[in-house]
């Protein structure tokens, strides 16, 4: 079956990686790209999730979750965007305990994704947009290149904005570190692979 | 990858029937259960390895094997291009646990929708770009719009057609809209020798 099967050869250089070491990484994940990726204690990259740093280093927070098929540091999608593209210094900053679901993606250019974050299924963080602390991006959200969006903020589909005042965020932290606990048992990590 | 290997069919076809794309990445294997006659497409995914930590009532003493069955699917159900079925998590009695993802018989998914249901029942069509919130369930002869966000622990009625996001009921499958549903057709029309769908 295709599980058995060698996962795909990553196509152009192998980028410097910084791994902690006690982070969870599939060896079917992607990690491709010039820059170098840094991806903190304790985090979980799920198989086929995608790290690109061709345009600039990736810096990955603690207790992070990188659902399958999600994509960090995409290269945008209009590169007329307000996040600058050319040369810059961190193309994606995700803060501690941020998770990006199935198929996320999260562009390149200055773009931070603040704590406690959750990236919805399919959501798109456009270049340089700026989220802040324990927001919700629901499925399939857009957030505009260049966008600042504060902290509590939940992001609907549909374009609607709220803010989340149920005060949950250190319980949400508590859970993921039990989350974490039960993916680490759950996936191989091959860290060597790409070091 | 596979331009190494002789030109061989883009499916494997088991037993059962199944039609498995050589391009579909399945995780987990041995804890995916296929009913039969089930079709999965290139570049599908199914997350077997996410299998349930704790059991709901402790194993009988006759030291039987846990069941560690994360995905199950029933028979002529049809996975699209890029779908991916995971089963859902959450905390239970204070530790984290995935539960196990059920579905139906003749369960159609579309292209890049996302299924972390708790279970979808018989018949029920989703329809492409559609996300299923986790511990969705999903009863028998539904039809799910295309773009669809089913929300979180959502419980869908049979007979129900739904659409928008977050989902909403618009509507009821008409009398005599059942047919519709069958995927025996769709079954044939695709694997290594497929037949036109007929008219």
């Amino acid at each position: 079956m295709s599980s058995k099967r060698t996962p795909h050869p990553p196509s152009g250089p192998r980028p410097p990686v910084h791994l902690s070491s006690s982070l969870t990484i599939s060896d079917t994940a992607q990690l491709t790209g010039t820059h170098t990726i840094e991806i903190r204690s304790e985090s979980v990259i799920h198989p086929r999730a995608r790290l690109e740093s061709s345009v600039g280093r990736l810096a990955i927070g603690r207790r992070c979750v990188v659902h399958e098929r999600a994509t960090l540091g995409a290269a945008p999608v209009s590169s007329a965007g307000l996040g600058r593209v050319e040369g810059v210094e961190v193309a994606v900053t995700l803060a501690d305990y941020v998770t990006v679901e199935v198929g996320a993606v999260v562009e390149a250019g200055e773009t931070v994704v603040g704590e406690g974050t959750v990236v919805g299924v399919g959501a798109r963080v456009g270049a340089g947009a700026v989220v802040g602390k324990h927001c919700t991006l629901t499925p399939y959200t857009e957030i505009a290149a260049g966008e600042v969006v504060p902290d509590f903020t939940v992001v609907y589909s549909n374009g609607l904005r709220r803010t989340d005042k149920r005060g949950v965020a250190e319980l949400k932290n508590k859970g993921m570190v039990r989350q974490i606990d039960v993916l680490r048992r759950m996936i191989p990590s091959n860290p060597a692979k790409f070091a | 990858m596979s331009s190494r290997r002789p030109p061989r069919g883009e499916y494997i076809e088991t037993d059962t029937g199944n039609k498995v794309a050589r391009k579909a990445t399945l995780v987990g294997t041995q804890n995916i259960m296929l009913g039969g006659k089930t079709v999965i497409q290139p570049e599908a995914m199914i997350r077997g390895d996410l299998i349930r930590t704790i059991q709901a009532q402790p194993q009988s003493a006759s030291g039987a094997a846990p069941n560690n069955t994360a995905v199950s699917i029933g028979r002529y159900c049809f996975l699209s291009r890029g779908c991916c079925l995971r089963p859902p998590g959450r905390l239970y009695k204070g530790a984290f646990t995935f539960m196990p993802l059920r579905m139906g018989d003749h369960v159609f998914v579309g292209a890049g929708s996302v299924v972390q249901a708790a279970s979808v029942g018989s018949h029920v069509h989703i329809g492409a770009r559609v996300s299923i919130g986790e511990f969705a369930i999903i009863k028998e002869y539904v039809r799910i719009l295309d773009g669809t966000v089913v929300p979180p622990n959502m419980v869908i009625p049979s007979f129900s057609i739904v659409a928008g996001q977050p989902a909403r009921l618009i509507g009821e499958v008409p009398e005599g809209g059942h047919e519709a549903f069958e995927l025996r057709d769709l079954y044939k029309t695709v694997g290594n020798n497929p037949q036109p769908m007929p008219i």
